[in-house]
């Protein structure tokens, strides 16, 4: 009897390490409620940059799916293909048709292409701008994507900040 | 026998959470990507018809028409043509230098509640006015404030329609006059 006493006293002891998840669950479930309150998804995507800041609006329509120029202060883009870049906001005049004096030619010639395969499209046309750029800036956009088939120009807004 | 039957009843059952939480822990980063927390927007109003139709009858007539010009410092010129008759007022930009929305919007209430019928307005910026500010003032003349409702008088015999839309059709009237 002592010798078994002994000898269960050098067994290894089982000391099984149990994580209490309890805490870590009401965490998760916290979260992933806050997650599904706030969740929303949109049909378009749209991808900012640092220089592209969206101006603020009330209104809350959604976007639908169409053409897409953005105008941040460094660069015009067409459906995230980067077309002519700015300097402070403007346009060089280098990238100004001659013929005309105030479309883009680079964004007319690539809309012209677009026109003809999209049908579908029906003249929409989706303008990211930035806030800080001059209405300048802007009509020269809307002038060179009227003339090019797509007059009817949406304007990129965030919602309610 | 009978005490040994109730320390069973005693017994803890423990939840074992660990497949509780494995879901939790995939859907959490599945849900961060997913959710488009930066709302974008459009603006481009969707009418109710006699809006809609109103917009039309404005547009069919050039002379029933609002024009706002907007100065690079911060003054807005209106004028209202109806009937061959033209008014125009002056409104100065506010303390800040800015456009004074507060009087823009005052001002283009007197006007829809003399004319329930107008739904559009000509925006004219000044080439250096920045983009937010136009579309501040937009934002200030879509709706009426407070939710005020105007009764807009239906076409045909049709009943009379309230809406708190003031001018949601904004055209940018400069857009192809250059220089």
């Amino acid at each position: 009897m002592p010798y078994r006493r002994k000898n269960r006293l050098l067994e290894p002891k089982k000391t099984g390490f149990a994580l209490n998840v309890t805490s870590m669950t009401d965490m998760f479930t916290i979260l992933l409620v806050f997650l599904l309150q706030t969740y929303a998804t949109s049909d378009v995507e749209v991808k900012m940059d640092e220089n592209l800041r969206l101006p603020s609006s009330n209104s809350d329509l959604n976007p639908t799916r169409s053409v897409q120029v953005s105008i941040s202060k460094t660069e015009l883009k067409l459906n995230d293909n980067k077309l002519v870049g700015l300097s402070e906001g403007h346009f060089s005049p280098a990238d100004i048709d001659q013929n005309d004096g105030f479309s883009i030619s680079a964004l007319a010639t690539e809309l012209q292409k677009l026109s003809g395969e999209n049908e579908k499209e029906e003249g929409n046309i989706f303008v990211l701008a930035d806030e800080s750029l001059d209405f300048e800036t802007i009509r020269q956009v809307m002038y060179t994507t009227s003339m090019a088939g797509f007059p009817k120009v949406k304007l990129a807004t965030v919602i309610g900040q | 026998m009978k005490r040994k039957h109730f320390r069973k009843m005693e017994s803890e059952i423990e939840l074992d959470l660990a497949p509780l939480l494995a879901v939790m822990v995939k859907l959490v980063p599945v849900l961060l990507i997913s959710s488009a927390f930066v709302q974008v927007g459009v603006i481009e109003t969707e009418l109710p018809q006699v809006v809609k139709e109103s917009i039309q009858d404005n547009k069919d007539q050039p002379d029933k028409r609002i024009e706002l010009v907007l100065k690079e410092n911060g003054s807005i010129e209106i004028s209202r043509s109806a009937n061959g008759a033209l008014e125009n007022f002056s409104l100065p930009p506010s303390a800040s230098g800015d456009f004074d929305l507060a009087l823009v919007r005052q001002k283009l209430l007197e006007l829809k509640e003399k004319d329930t019928t107008l739904f559009s307005v000509e925006l004219k910026p000044e080439a250096k006015v920045s983009y937010s500010k136009i579309v501040k003032i937009m934002d200030t003349i879509r709706k009426s404030p407070n939710g005020t409702k105007f009764t807009v008088p239906g076409k045909s015999g049709a009943a009379p329609f309230e809406t708190d839309l003031m001018f949601p059709d904004v055209v940018f009237a400069n857009l192809f006059s250059k220089g």
